[in-house]
Order: structure tokens, then C-alpha cells, then sequence
């Protein structure tokens, strides 16, 4: 193992865990009030859907279908990148989100209508950090 | 009893391209001048903890200042009518860094400037190096490109909130909770689009890579990058100090506020280098209290020559 931990596989199995630390977290309702949107997180080719109500998830599914109707922005990044992001004590360029779509680093895309990322990127960034907690 | 902090503020009005700026600033201690600059959007207040250790302003006179537009220093009278958005550029920043220290008579001053602060220390090197007697460029390079862009001020973003939280991942994760929220906090107080204005000098007029070349060598700089700076990361920074002579380069286990977000290990990190610089001052040398000297070098990465490294 690393100074900085070791690799996860992501699966929904995963994503199911990490959705119910972001549920039982006590800050999120409270900075993520308004945050209220579908994002998808992308992990090597797999598209996992996120619905988030009120700074809690209520909804995750693997894969996108015509009944989704789209998203509104989506975090894609490779598994190798999720894993360091996801360490305890991540390494430097993937201890943030921001850190890893940074234009000098690129190792993950923010596709879709930016806007919700930016407006809701307090919450977003504690959400995505309990991924430390699975 | 009650307990105060050394350090005591004031307004001092500095004149720079033909305005003038109700600037506040802090100061304490005694010894060879050190004017601290803060980076892009916050203020004076990220060198607190310096401003409060005895071993620093027994040797130094610590002061830092707010830029106009920053801190307690008010943006210029008629900013409401400006036609164009704020931004900061090489020419007024440099300008107004010389004036401010003309204002308060300051003697060959140490500018000790971080992130935007430290990138401005290459164009007082190119433009004023007789006015100076040492730079400390923390988390510097000399080109920082990526982040003038239109989130960071926004009528559909809180500005505060998206600031703060863009740049916490700049922190080292080990860096102290409390001090890394602390820093957020200083960035969540900015006001409206002048963060991305700083940034306008930071990633866009401050592209150096075709001077830095000519800097003489003759006044003393000395580069200290984290290794968790996403924005101005090692590799940038040493590619810049390669083409600085005079120069040396310190590469430690933080982030790009190495004042605010873990002061303690910034202190191990920057003693050295103060040592040195008292030690070059033939008025000021062993007047005030040993500084600590250079970390036990345990696990530290061997580099080239007049190339220091400290794991800590």
C-alpha cells in the first residue's frame, strides 16, 4: 500500500455505499439546500447517474437511457483517477476536483451545462470528498 | 487578563498611476524590513501567524498590506464608473508594491510574496532590483496560465462560496482543518469579481517565460513551492528557477498557502532561508533572536546543486 492508501473498484455496489455516507452526512443538508440537480459520474466507460435533492442523493442507476432525458452536467474521469481522488490522503493533482479539470492537468472532464457545478461547487466538493469515507 | 496579538494596523495613502489608495496595512517587530504580499483576493491577514512568532520579528519588521480593492484597503473613489471589469496588471502591481514601501520609507525592504505575490516578485527582479534586498517567491513560476475565467465571477455563482471552495483543494490535505477553513474564509470575503481581476496578472499579464532569462542574479531570490500547488505546481516552479540566476528552489510537502494553511511546518520551511538572509545583512546580523536553522534532513531527496528539498 502507498503512503496514500489503497485502489477501490467502483461498481454500483460502490456507489451505493459512498451515496449513503453523503445521506448521513449532517453538513450537506445544510450547504447543499438548493443543490438540486442529475449529474453523472463517469468512471472509465461507465456512466453512473446521480440525483441529488436538497444536498442528499436520492437516486443512483447505472448507465444512461432515453428515459433519463439527459443530465444536467457530467464528472468523467478513469478508474485510475477516481482511486487516487478517492484515497484517504489523496495524492497532489487528484486531492481535489477542481485540482484534477484544471486545464494544466486534465485528468478529469466536466462535461454539460457548468453552471450547476459551479453554483452548487461548496456541496459538491463535500459530497464527492466522502468518497474518502467508503 | 486580556490577550492581544503584536500586530497593529494602519492607513497609509500610497500613490500609483495617478490615484490615490487609502491602504491599509499591519506591522510588527523590529529589524530589516520584510513586506509581505498576499494572493489574489484575500489580504494581509494569511501572514497573522508570522506576524505573531518572536523568532521572525525579533529579526524582521513584518509588515503586510492590503492591495487596493482587498482587505480593509477601499477600491478607488469612482469605481462605479469604471468601464471596464477590475483587473490587475504587471505594471500597476509592480508600481504600487515600489510606492508602497516609498510611503512608509522603507529601507531595501525583503518582499515576501505568495502565489500572485510571489509571481510579481520575477517583475521586481527584471524592473526594481535595486530597491530590494532579498525575494521570497512562495508558490511561484513564471507563467501560471487557466484561471481567468468568467466562474469565478458570476451573477448565477455566489462568488464567495465558488471562490473559496475553487481554490481549497490548492491546500495540502495534511495541512491543519482549522487553518485550511481559515484560508477559505479569507477567500470567501473577497469582493465581487476581484479575485478572477488578480487572476487577469496571475494567468494572463504575467506570462514571464521570455524574461526571466535577464534577471541579473545580483538580488537574492529564493523559491518555495507545495507539492499539492495544482496551480503553480514543483515542476512549474523549478522550470522557472532553472532560467533565474541567483536563485534557489525549496520543494516541501505543502500546499499554495504555505502561511495560512499550516504555519508551523511553514516556519521549518522558511527559517532557513530568513537565517540566511540576516546573516547577508551586514547592519542587521545576529542583532536579533537565533532563528531556527534547516530542518533534520531525514528521507530528504537529493537535487542538483544549489537545489534544497525538505520532506517534512
Amino acid at each position: 500500500m502507498s503512503r496514500y492508501g489503497s485502489r477501490k473498484g467502483f461498481d454500483l455496489e460502490w456507489i451505493e455505499r459512498w451515496a449513503r455516507c453523503v445521506n448521513e452526512d449532517r453538513i450537506l443538508p445544510v450547504i447543499g439546500r438548493f443543490f438540486n440537480n442529475r449529474f453523472v459520474l463517469g468512471v472509465d466507460e461507465t456512466e453512473f447517474l446521480i440525483e441529488v435533492r436538497g444536498g442528499k442523493i436520492a437516486r443512483i442507476s447505472e448507465g444512461l437511457t432515453p428515459n433519463d432525458l439527459g443530465f444536467d452536467f457530467a464528472l468523467r474521469a478513469p478508474s485510475t483517477a477516481w482511486a487516487k481522488f478517492s484515497q484517504q490522503i489523496p495524492p497532489p493533482m487528484f486531492n481535489d476536483i477542481w485540482a484534477m479539470a484544471h486545464p494544466l492537468h486534465k485528468q478529469l472532464t466536466i462535461d454539460g451545462n457548468q453552471l450547476p457545478f459551479w453554483q452548487n461547487m461548496r456541496a459538491l466538493t463535500r459530497m464527492l470528498s466522502l468518497m474518502r469515507q467508503v | 487578563m486580556n490577550q492581544h496579538d503584536p500586530i497593529v494596523g494602519r492607513y497609509v495613502y500610497v500613490t500609483c498611476q495617478g490615484k490615490t489608495y487609502r491602504t491599509y496595512y499591519e506591522e510588527t517587530g523590529e529589524g530589516i524590513p520584510m513586506v509581505c504580499l498576499h494572493t489574489a483576493g484575500t489580504d494581509g491577514r494569511q501572514y497573522r501567524h508570522q506576524m505573531c512568532d518572536p523568532e521572525i520579528t525579533s529579526n524582521f519588521r513584518v509588515i503586510a498590506f492590503d492591495m487596493p480593492w482587498h482587505g480593509k484597503s477601499i477600491p478607488p473613489a469612482d469605481f462605479y464608473l469604471m468601464e471596464d471589469e477590475y483587473k490587475l496588471t504587471t505594471s500597476f502591481y509592480g508600481e504600487f508594491i515600489v510606492a508602497f514601501c516609498r510611503a512608509l520609507d522603507l529601507k531595501k525592504p525583503v518582499i515576501m510574496g505568495q502565489s500572485m505575490g510571489g509571481n510579481i516578485c520575477l517583475h521586481l527582479a527584471l524592473k526594481y532590483e535595486q530597491e530590494f534586498s532579498a525575494l521570497i517567491a512562495l508558490e511561484a513560476c513564471d507563467h501560471s496560465p487557466g484561471w481567468w475565467i468568467y466562474p469565478l465571477h458570476h451573477p448565477h455563482i455566489h462568488g464567495g462560496e465558488a471562490v473559496a471552495t475553487a481554490v481549497f483543494g490548492l491546500m495540502s490535505p495534511e495541512s491543519p482543518d482549522e487553518y485550511r477553513w481559515e484560508t477559505w474564509w479569507y477567500y470567501a470575503q473577497g469582493g465581487p469579481g476581484i479575485f478572477k481581476g488578480d487572476l487577469y496578472f496571475y494567468s494572463v499579464d504575467s506570462d514571464f517565460r521570455d524574461q526571466v532569462h535577464k534577471i541579473s542574479g545580483r538580488l537574492p531570490i529564493y523559491f518555495l513551492t507545495g507539492e499539492y500547488d495544482f496551480a503553480c505546481t514543483p515542476e512549474m516552479t523549478e522550470r522557472t528557477a532553472e532560467k533565474v540566476k541567483g536563485s534557489e528552489t525549496i520543494i516541501f510537502s505543502g500546499g499554495h498557502f504555505p502561511t495560512s494553511e499550516d504555519p508551523a511546518k511553514f516556519k521549518d520551511v522558511i527559517s532557513p532561508v530568513l537565517k540566511k538572509i540576516v546573516q547577508n545583512d551586514p547592519d542587521r546580523r545576529g542583532a536579533g533572536r537565533a532563528l531556527p536553522g534547516p530542518v533534520a534532513a531525514s528521507g530528504a531527496v537529493s537535487r542538483p546543486a544549489a537545489r534544497r528539498v525538505i520532506e517534512l
